[in-house]
């Protein structure tokens, strides 16, 4: 295992001078901004992780470099930041990018470096959800109140709502987790979610 | 269209009228859900992938 010093090299990004508790706590969104909402200041990020983190973050990020320039595709840093056990919004991906176009997404490229400032904000961020929240979202479709969705509303609600999921990818989701009766028990579910 | 009622019993809970398509909130809160959906999606997909490198890292 070949140790991976460059990643501790002393951080050009750091530009950030020890401010008071504005660096460490960024402000939300002043509004419920609509469809076009401000790129963030990558700059005025703190990052802030331990060198265990950076090293399993450069190791994470090293497998997804598929052409071997130590740079990631603007579009598989949503998935990168998955895999480190984040779970941004695409929305919130395309806002941390810059508001990208199509063409960005596809061949603009970025190091790690780059990336750590972006990972921070997701990290960082004030609204994440926690298991309480998406129980109570999968409640709203309780219609019994009995602590089960139906299977086949559920697909329709990921397919037809929010940010739109492919039947594949329901498919996926939903494998082995409706009863007999096509009944989803979404407390189970969503521990079993979080569980990985 | 009417026969296809006849065909099959309509649960009576199950009403795909009920989706909120234009609720705002409702919407934040499928996307939210979706994105820890995709979030888990990608976890299970790479620890299926990579078992021995995946499960160093799982010691967070």
């Amino acid at each position: 295992m070949a140790p991976k010093k460059d990643a501790k090299k002393a951080e050009p990004a750091k530009k950030a001078e020890p401010a008071p508790a504005s660096a460490s706590a960024p402000e939300p969104a002043p509004a419920p901004a609509p469809a076009a909402a401000p790129s963030i200041d990558l700059s005025a990020v703190k990052v802030d992780f331990t060198p265990d983190q950076m090293d399993d973050y450069k190791e994470a990020f090293g497998l997804f470099d598929r052409v071997g320039d130590s740079k990631v595709a603007y579009e598989q840093v949503a998935d990168i930041m998955r895999a480190l056990g984040q779970n941004p919004t695409n929305k919130d991906v395309q806002k941390i990018l810059g508001n990208p176009s199509a063409d960005d997404m596809a061949n603009k490229r970025l190091d790690f470096e780059g990336f750590l400032p972006m990972l921070q904000t997701v990290v960082n961020d004030p609204q994440k959800g926690t298991f309480d929240d998406y129980v109570e979202g999968l409640r709203v479709f309780d219609k019994e109140g009995n602590g089960t969705v139906m299977g086949a509303e559920l697909r329709i609600v990921l397919a037809t709502l929010g940010e739109k999921m492919k039947e594949t990818e329901i498919d996926a989701l939903m494998q082995g987790q409706e009863d007999e009766n096509g009944c989803v028990n979404y407390e189970a579910f969503v521990k079993h979610i979080m569980s990985v | 269209m009417d026969c296809r009622n006849e065909l099959r019993p309509k649960p009576q809970d199950e009403d795909i009228m009920d989706i909120p398509l234009d609720d705002p909130a409702a919407n934040k809160a499928a996307a939210k859900i979706q994105a820890s959906f995709r979030g888990h999606m990608t976890r299970k997909k790479m620890k299926d992938d990579k078992p021995r490198v995946e499960k160093q890292r799982e010691r967070k």
